[in-house]
């Protein structure tokens, strides 16, 4: 129908063109960052990465590299509180996106580790995303993926 | 800060809202129940931090070493 407005929004990788329905809303931000609401979530580079750039649409300096983290890992199991379902306002389990936190240090890119503790879990059809600290887990901070 | 003593079995409100009941104390553990209003987040201080930290660094990736580690594992899926 013609309804699927862009809008174009500076990013740390420069200018990207957005859909409006490709912006996601944060009701309790991220952790850290709680005033900071909307992000798109973009592709690093064209093609089949497991990496995003999770971008503040009102800040373009503000976007934290994220990844699939079923792409390196088998079995990851995210629990979420009855508080996180109600805010996502899952109806069904696969609205459900899961994305976990990068750290690479500086200049050692092949040294790249995921956090498993703070996944973002996010409702792809709602666009309402909330980051869930995995309390009891025993999940690691800096999981190192091993290259395929 | 205001500093309160209480035994296991006592409670304290904050506000009119959150109950804090210490159940129990063992050694160097204190084990406490919390009723709070279902639209509070209650975190650990410590994975709180640890996780803000976390995202911290996942911000502050230079756009060099971003793409490089895209490179690095752009292909695993598709090759099963």
């Amino acid at each position: 129908m013609g309804k699927e407005r862009t809008k174009k929004i500076m990013t740390r990788l420069g200018e990207r063109e957005v859909s409006s329905d490709g912006i996601v809303y944060f009701p309790r931000g991220l952790i850290g960052l709680e005033d900071k609401r909307e992000f798109a979530l973009l592709s690093v580079r064209e093609g089949e990465s497991p990496f995003f750039l999770l971008q503040c649409v009102t800040d373009p300096g503000l976007g934290l590299l994220v990844a699939d983290p079923y792409s390196f890992l088998d079995k990851y199991d995210v629990k979420l509180e009855n508080l996180d379902r109600k805010t996502l306002k899952i109806k069904n389990i696969k609205q459900l996106a899961i994305l976990v936190t990068v750290t690479i240090p500086q200049n050692r890119p092949e040294e790249t580790t995921l956090n498993l503790q703070g996944p973002i879990v996010i409702n792809t059809e709602a666009r309402i995303g909330v980051q869930v600290p995995q309390t009891d887990s025993g999940y690691p901070t800096h999981f190192s993926p091993i290259r395929g | 800060m205001l500093i309160l003593t209480r035994r296991p079995g006592e409670s304290l409100y904050l506000g009119d809202t959150i109950k804090l009941k210490i159940l129990s104390v063992q050694g160097k553990q204190i084990k406490i129940g919390l009723e709070v209003p279902e639209d509070m987040t209650v975190y650990r201080e410590e994975v709180y931090l640890k996780i803000k930290e976390q995202n911290k660094q996942a911000l502050e990736t230079s756009q060099q070493d971003l793409l490089a580690a895209a490179a690095l594992w752009e292909k695993k899926e598709p090759r099963k």
